[in-house]
């Protein structure tokens, strides 16, 4: 799924990485709040669901090789959390979506979760 | 391969050199008084089956029974006999703080199965056979959790400067990589192993390797900040079979390393928690993402995690 639709699906603000999201394709998505479980079991070119929006987040992201992250149930992005998005190059999106909203209409646009790779 | 065995057991020395008598031994033992018979020891050591009891008066040790004594006991009708009449009173024993070589060497002299361990009172403290010396080994092997002494030499003095899993020396000012973790700008946490991973690819390493590397410096960073309170440093040295990390820091250091390692501990602050770590699986994600790591601690001097990643391996797996 391209980014774009994946923006649109989720209602999402993006932050960072704007140029990309007519070109990304994503087909793996996971939901994670816990960034030790993100580091332990995440997969290069996936899409990340949290409802985190520190710094951390964006930094594990490129560690672990996450293709786009989605922030949900937070109000506020903080601006160092973007600075770093735009720094690493990563997609940041901002959902108003609850996180079990987002996953779920996800999946129902066949969004695979991380289990295939 | 003879001499691929030696240097295997050289390097195992070195590593084990220091376990050290309390260690190892079982203690609370089983002992009796020298007042009681024979029969009562003989009786005792069935029970328990244990072949060698100590016998002690006011905590101290005086002697020992070995089945020998019994037998000896039995031939000549002497089983009723109080056990301070009959009992072993030369007795080879170990102190607390004798190490591993020294030890070893008495088993060898002596050909006894077991040691009393007594302390400089002459008081008992202890009981260790040899199979105490191979279940210790055994769980220093799980883990390398380098006690006491050794920890105090590591973290103290030259041994810093040695790789803690091959011995060799290690220059740090000559790191191929070296960056110093800021524990008090705790929103910083991750910025080591980012640009970590960013110099492995701009080395050329690939990018799943450089992944590994980064996600464990990660953990290992994440820990100096959540819970070292002092400043630390990280290393990354390239050879041309295998990446070695080392992450050091100054602070407290952990009090309990078992319980360090169990998934789900920790002592993470809320703020901590925030970041999305805490969760008690730092060094658990170390040990699943390292080919191989060591860590040692001392409380108060800080803790080293020295990391191995192998690119062969890591080649082959990925």
């Amino acid at each position: 799924m391209k980014l774009i639709d994946i923006s649109k699906i989720l209602e999402a603000k993006v932050y960072s990485g704007e140029e990309k999201l007519n070109d990304l394709e994503i087909d793996r998505a996971g939901a994670a709040d816990m960034m030790s479980d993100v580091l332990a079991f995440a997969k290069p070119g996936m899409l990340l669901i949290t409802g985190l929006n520190t710094p951390q987040v964006v930094r594990t992201a490129s560690i672990v090789g996450i293709a786009t992250v989605v922030i949900v149930r937070k109000k506020q992005i903080p601006a160092e959390t973007i600075q770093a998005a735009k720094m690493f190059g990563i997609p940041l999106l901002h959902s108003p979506l609850p996180m079990y909203t987002a996953c779920g209409v996800l999946y129902a646009h066949n969004l695979k979760d991380i289990r295939a790779f | 391969m003879k001499p691929t065995v030696d240097k295997l057991i050289d390097q195992m020395q070195m590593l084990f050199k220091d376990l050290a008598a309390k260690d190892l031994m079982v203690p609370n033992v089983i002992s009796i008084s020298p007042d009681r018979t024979m029969e009562q020891a003989k009786e005792l050591m069935r029970l328990k089956k244990i072949s060698g009891l100590p016998v002690v008066e006011n905590d101290i040790l005086v002697g020992l029974v070995s089945i020998e004594d019994i037998i000896k006991a039995l031939e000549r009708h002497r089983i009723h006999d109080p056990i301070y009449k009959i009992m072993t009173k030369n007795l080879v024993v170990v102190s607390p703080d004798e190490t591993l070589p020294q030890i070893f060497d008495k088993f060898t002299r002596t050909g006894f199965g077991r040691f009393p361990v007594v302390d400089d009172q002459k008081r008992l403290v202890g009981i260790i056979t040899k199979e105490d010396i191979l279940r210790g080994i055994l769980e220093e092997f799980r883990l390398l959790y380098v006690r006491d002494k050794r920890r105090q030499d590591v973290i103290d003095g030259e041994a810093l400067n040695r790789s803690l899993i091959t011995g060799e020396e290690i220059n740090k000012l000559g790191a191929d990589f070296a960056f110093s973790i800021d524990y008090v700008e705790v929103s910083l946490s991750g910025v080591g192993a980012a640009r970590l991973k960013d110099f492995l690819k701009g080395r050329g390493i690939e990018e799943e390797i450089a992944r590994k590397v980064a996600i464990a410096s990660y953990e290992a960073e994440t820990n100096v900040v959540i819970h070292s309170g002092s400043s630390g440093n990280i290393y990354c040295f390239l050879y041309p079979e295998y990446i070695r990390v080392r992450v050091e820091d100054h602070g407290k250091g952990i009090e309990d390393l078992d319980k360090a390692m169990q998934e789900g501990y920790s002592t993470a602050t809320d703020q901590i928690r925030e970041m999305g770590f805490g969760a008690g699986m730092g060094i658990s994600n170390m040990h699943r993402y390292s080919d191989k790591m060591v860590i040692v601690s001392e409380v108060g001097k800080g803790v080293i995690v020295e990391m191995q990643f192998f690119l062969k391996d890591a080649a082959n797996s990925a």
